[in-house]
């Protein structure tokens, strides 16, 4: 029951870092987007992770060491409230009085990298799981 | 007649392992967790008796923390994830062919 | 290497009650037999409640349910290779002209 519990614990990863990938896409896919249904300029965001225990648990037939481990979900999203960055073009349709727009604080360089991670981070988890359905297959090859 | 030990052992090291993979599934699933601290299970120092209980669970020092406090590494975890199911294949196939030799000790009795 | 997992407390009876040499004989084989079957019983009961522990409360392991499962079954084929070396050697006492 280690390895069954094991598997969800990965799953929760799968689950947090594609969670993760898709809102570092909705940055790089909104890099220039100047104006939201809020006014002003897209504001990027950011995933936190927490550690999570697993919502089916059995609480109750948990081993005392399986209850010490606990999965991860995203806590919050949380909006990156710097100062939009403000580039000269007077002829932008949003631009302001002084023909500066404001355009969202927003690295691709650094949201690929960022997206990098979760990609790895995603790929490790798989291979968690991966490995202890293997482990699991030999269990049962026990009762032959 | 006293208890064969070398079954349970074998059996005992197998929810060891088991154990085991589950810690690392858990350093694995939290590496970008701000914060966490990345967890091992240690072996108890023979297998004869009842495996221990939460206290076997300890911190690993001189890890090194990146910025958000997190101090997993995926490299250690990699690894240890394959070593920790090769062992437990390894012991799995142990205790298959002990099956087998008490089964045919059986069998060769037979008579009829 | 002592293999026997753990089934060889289906001998126990066996040993208990066989007697020292040379002495009158105490008693039956269906004594002897009878206290196997309940070890063999028990084996099989304690593989059945870890499956039912495992499969309806998630609680243990697929290779202690095995290995349980492996034991009660190995117990079982024992005691009937015994069994029937024990009916084998009654038949030949009762074959003996008196």
């Amino acid at each position: 029951m280690s390895l069954f519990n094991a598997i969800s614990i990965s799953a929760s990863g799968m689950e947090a870092q594609r969670s993760r990938a898709e809102i570092i896409t909705e940055n790089l896919a909104n890099a220039d987007t100047t104006r939201t249904p809020d006014g002003g300029p897209y504001k990027r965001k950011d995933a936190v992770f927490t550690t999570a225990p697993l919502s089916f648990s059995f609480s109750e037939a948990l081993s005392s060491v399986s209850s010490q481990n606990q999965g991860v979900a995203v806590a919050d999203v949380t909006v990156d409230d710097r100062d939009p960055e403000r580039r000269y073009m007077p002829g932008h349709p949003d631009a302001d009085a002084d023909g500066y727009v404001a355009f969202p604080r927003i690295d691709p360089a650094e949201e690929m990298v960022d997206l990098m991670g979760a990609s790895r981070g995603y790929q490790a988890n798989v291979a968690a799981i991966s490995s202890i359905k293997d482990m699991i297959a030999r269990s049962i090859d026990l009762f032959r | 007649m006293t208890l064969d030990q070398t079954g349970l052992q074998l059996g005992r090291f197998l929810t060891y392992l088991s154990q085991r993979e589950e810690v690392v599934a858990s350093n694995i699933a939290n590496a970008d967790t701000p914060g966490y601290q990345t967890r091992d299970l240690t072996a108890p120092a023979d297998f004869s008796n009842a495996l221990t209980d939460a206290s076997a669970m300890i911190e690993i020092p001189a890890l090194p923390s990146r910025n958000d406090g997190n101090n997993v590494s995926i490299d250690r975890e990699a690894r240890l994830l394959a070593e920790t199911a090769l062992k437990f294949n390894v012991t799995a196939q142990m205790l298959r062919s002990e099956i087998k030799n008490v089964r045919s000790a059986i069998e060769e009795g037979r008579t009829s | 290497m002592n293999t026997n997992l753990g089934i060889s407390s289906v001998f126990n009876p066996i040993t208990q009650v066989l007697p020292a040499a040379g002495s009158k004989p105490a008693v039956s084989f269906t004594d002897v037999l009878g206290s196997a079957v309940n070890q063999v019983e028990s084996a099989q009961q304690s593989a059945h409640s870890a499956a039912m522990d495992l499969l309806a409360n998630g609680k243990g392991d697929v290779h202690s349910v095995a290995l349980a499962t492996q034991r009660a079954e190995l117990s079982l084929e024992l005691f009937q290779q015994v069994k029937n070396k024990f009916v084998q050697a009654y038949q030949e006492i009762m074959k003996m002209p008196m």
